[in-house]
């Protein structure tokens, strides 16, 4: 044959082109995907322990809260702690997830497994939890009375969320999502970072992570019914004119004088009381 | 094992069919370009058909049910007896090989006279139900499923391989390619070019082999690129639908530790 082959002409058609070939060795979604799921681990699954722990404080009442509010907004640096280990990984965390949602493709109608609905489960829990933390940081944290400079009203803020049965139920629903949502999601990090790769090891860590969320969905359950059907304590700020940080107890007075004795019969100084009469 | 129903092996009784004939509703499309469409086929009901059998008396005599002379139906086969892994279609829409799916429990599962048969829907079709799966080839090349042996020179004896090792791999051996772990997987799609669970299983069965283990970082590495082992979501859909077993949630659990592993070595070390 004489002929040279020439240039292949331009595929034209329009047909799909199918799935294609592993990219080996190429691009950064590896690290991606690593962070996205190291990042719902700590430092945000851990804030959500904390979260909900630190809420479960509201059972002993308005001052047990807010001196539990004040205690976590006196830690050093907790605006730095703030961005770098909630906002910004939840912010990260919350924006990659979508992206990973939408470029599945659910298939549970065809194929009604157990993991196949899991796979979903997760990603509706995912889409939930994603835009209750939208109103919920943006209602409790950045509008309304500041709870960082007036911890006295964390109790109140709550108190008059919660007393709108609409905003109610999305807690309960938001709350039961995000539990399902972390605990699946221990269970997928042991799964994938091949921590549980043999199918015992995967059923005894569900039966784990499915205890963990279960715990951590009833005391959040728990504190949201306290405060929407418990006792209804008056709207005011339990903790007046505590500055933000460390501060000295004020001793009390009567009539211009310490109402304790301020030192000890060796006439060394004595810690007043700061526990309010 | 989960009960097998799913895969259209084994399971419940079924009852037998009563009615003495049935239709087979198909998908087909007559080239890669052309336009799909459905043709039905009206066929007396014999037992114990399989799939590829009832293709096999439509090609013999290609009548559709309003009894036009049609074409025969392209398709994959070759053994017959799910080991070659070239029949994997949607029967009934779900994926499966067509030469172990029993008309018998097919009707008793659809609860109707009619199968419905489709090609897998993830791959670029050629023709009626023969669908282009050289991905999975491709996929293999690029983790580099094999054992290097060959030298210009002979290589003498390979190390031994413990029998703890053999039985460790026999199950990832038994795959036959038949991409229905692709298939069923909602990772797998044309967004994010996930590799899929058979490729990730065979990067495992020859980081195993004591010759074949030389090139597994090279296999760690290349699983780490976009569309590697990360993408998947653990619906175990693959490990429910493969036909022949393979533990491949456990493969892909195993290859995920092992390429996190690589990759914080490499960051560190090279």
């Amino acid at each position: 044959m004489g002929a040279v082959a020439g240039v292949a002409p331009p595929d034209n058609s329009t047909r799909r082109r199918g799935v294609q070939p592993l990219r080996a060795g190429q691009g950064n979604e590896f690290l991606l995907r690593k962070l996205h799921s190291l990042s719902g681990i700590v430092p945000i699954g851990a804030f959500l322990v904390e979260h909900i722990i630190s809420n479960f404080e509201l059972v002993h009442g308005p001052l047990a809260y807010a001196q539990q509010v004040k205690f976590l907004n006196g830690l050093p640096l907790v605006r730095v702690l703030e961005w770098a280990f909630i906002f910004i990984p939840l912010l990260y965390h919350a924006g990659f997830g979508v992206f990973i949602t939408f470029r599945g493709r659910a298939n549970v109608n065809v194929y009604p497994w157990a993991g196949n609905w899991m796979y979903v489960a997760q990603r509706v829990s995912g889409l939930i939890a994603f835009a209750y933390i939208i109103q919920h940081v943006w209602r409790q944290r950045f509008a309304g009375v500041s709870l960082p400079e007036h911890p006295g009203f964390a109790y109140s803020k709550v108190q008059m969320e919660l007393a709108h049965p609409w905003m109610l139920a999305i807690y309960v629903i938001a709350m039961v999502a995000t539990c399902f949502h972390f605990a699946y999601g221990i269970w997928l990090f042991a799964a994938k970072w091949g921590i549980t790769p043999g199918d015992n090891a995967r059923k005894k860590s569900a039966w784990v992570c499915g205890a963990v969320g279960s715990a951590l969905c009833a005391m959040g359950l728990v504190s949201i019914f306290w405060v929407a059907y418990g006792k209804q304590y008056p709207i005011q700020d339990v903790m007046p004119a505590q500055p933000n940080g460390v501060v000295m107890p004020t001793v009390p007075t009567v009539n211009g004088a310490a109402e304790y004795p301020t030192t000890n019969s060796a006439g060394q100084p004595i810690a007043p009381n700061g526990v309010p009469r | 094992m989960a009960t097998k129903t799913k895969n259209g092996h084994g399971g419940t009784k079924a009852e037998p069919y009563k009615g003495t004939s049935y239709k087979v509703s198909i998908k087909r499309q007559a080239h890669p370009d052309a336009p799909a469409r459905t043709e039905v086929f009206e066929l007396p009901y014999r037992k114990g058909m399989n799939i590829t059998s009832v293709l096999g008396d439509i090609a013999m005599e290609p009548v559709n049910a309003s009894g036009a002379d049609t074409t025969a139906i392209a398709y994959d086969a070759n053994c017959l007896e799910e080991i070659c892994g070239s029949c994997a279609m949607l029967i009934n829409g779900k994926a499966r090989m067509a030469c172990s799916a029993l008309v018998d429990k097919l009707l008793a599962e659809a609860g109707g006279d009619t199968i419905t048969l489709a090609p897998l829907s993830k791959f670029p079709v050629v023709r009626d139900l023969a669908v282009d799966r050289s991905v999975l080839f491709e996929n293999l090349k690029a983790v580099k499923a094999w054992v290097p042996i060959d030298g210009s020179y002979d290589l003498g004896p390979g190390p031994k391989q413990f029998p703890q090792i053999q039985e460790a791999r026999y199950p990832l051996s038994n795959c036959i390619s038949c991409t229905i772990c692709m298939e069923v997987c909602p990772q797998f799609n044309e967004d994010t070019n996930f590799v899929g669970a058979a490729t990730i299983a065979q990067a495992r069965l020859f980081n195993m082999d004591p010759s074949g283990a030389v090139l597994k970082e090279e296999r760690l590495r290349a699983l780490a690129g976009d569309g590697g082992v990360q993408e998947c979501g653990y619906a175990q859909n693959c490990v429910q639908a493969c036909p022949k077993q393979l533990p491949l949630t456990e493969a892909i659990s195993d290859i995920s530790r092992d390429v996190i592993v690589q990759k914080v070595k490499d960051f560190f070390v090279r």
